[in-house]
């Protein structure tokens, strides 16, 4: 499945156009999206650093999904860097 | 009351306009209720010792908005139905003296308008998925630390602030 991951906060530095689209099995999880990502990251963000994405969450537009939960359906994610709102 | 909404929640863009504690106040007022509280986040001049000159903020806003009402519901089922509370955030870019957020709480009694306030404001900052990135007079932007949402103490948690990092 194609999956589009909406970025946010410091990962926009490392990706301009604030997403990536991933290529996934069916019925993968979050946690296969995360080590995705990784591989992603350290394959194009020379500036990256991994323990951004380890303290990152994964969410859909209507909940936070935990590393064992399934990707949903429409394949759109998102993914969290520690948040400072307020 | 009288099956109205209790609570409101919106995010507003700095490109669009201004959040408005007056119609925060007006939201939350009721004829029962003698206690209303609010709270303004305000972008001040100086972090960490160097001078600021504005924040942008990102958020992922479908969900900071379910976030917001699941924060008010929650608050809403403990405190019980005598409560109005609004929320409001703003995203993009402000300035020093702009507002960044706007909580208020209207209750029979200043006890739970105190509180309510508190907790939801506390709530906000640790679970909503906004991201501040400072700008400094030097010409620096960097964005800020935050709270992980990996940790589920801080993702399910909206008591007032219990853990170990910094907050401003």
């Amino acid at each position: 499945m194609k999956v589009e991951v909406s970025l946010f906060g410091a990962f926009r530095d490392h990706e301009p156009g604030a997403q990536v689209v991933l290529e996934l099995p069916e019925g993968a999880r979050v946690a296969e999206l995360r080590a995705a990502l990784l591989d992603y990251a350290q394959a194009h963000w020379p500036a990256f650093r991994p323990g951004l994405l380890q303290r990152s969450a994964f969410a859909s537009e209507t909940t936070v999904l935990r590393d064992n939960e399934l990707l949903p359906a429409d394949g759109r994610m998102a993914v969290l860097p520690p948040v400072s709102g307020g | 009351m009288s099956g109205q909404s209790t609570h409101h929640c919106a995010v507003v863009d700095a490109a669009q306009g201004k959040l408005d504690p007056a119609a925060a106040i007006e939201f939350v007022s009721d004829p029962g209720f003698g206690g209303i509280d609010m709270f303004i986040g305000r972008i001040r001049n100086l972090n960490h010792g160097k001078v600021v000159t504005g924040i942008s903020y990102d958020m992922f806003e479908p969900l900071a908005l379910a976030g917001f009402r699941a924060i008010a519901e929650q608050v809403q089922a403990e405190f019980g139905p005598q409560l109005k509370l609004y929320i409001a955030h703003a995203k993009g870019r402000l300035a020093v003296g702009d507002l960044a957020v706007v909580i208020a709480a209207g209750t029979p009694h200043r006890d739970e308008a105190f509180r309510a306030c508190r907790q939801v404001i506390e709530a906000v900052k640790h679970t909503s998925p906004i991201w501040k990135q400072e700008h400094y007079e030097d010409g620096d932007s960097i964005w800020s630390e935050g709270c992980s949402l990996c940790e589920p103490q801080n993702a399910e948690d909206t008591a007032a602030a219990h853990h170990g990092h910094e907050h401003h």
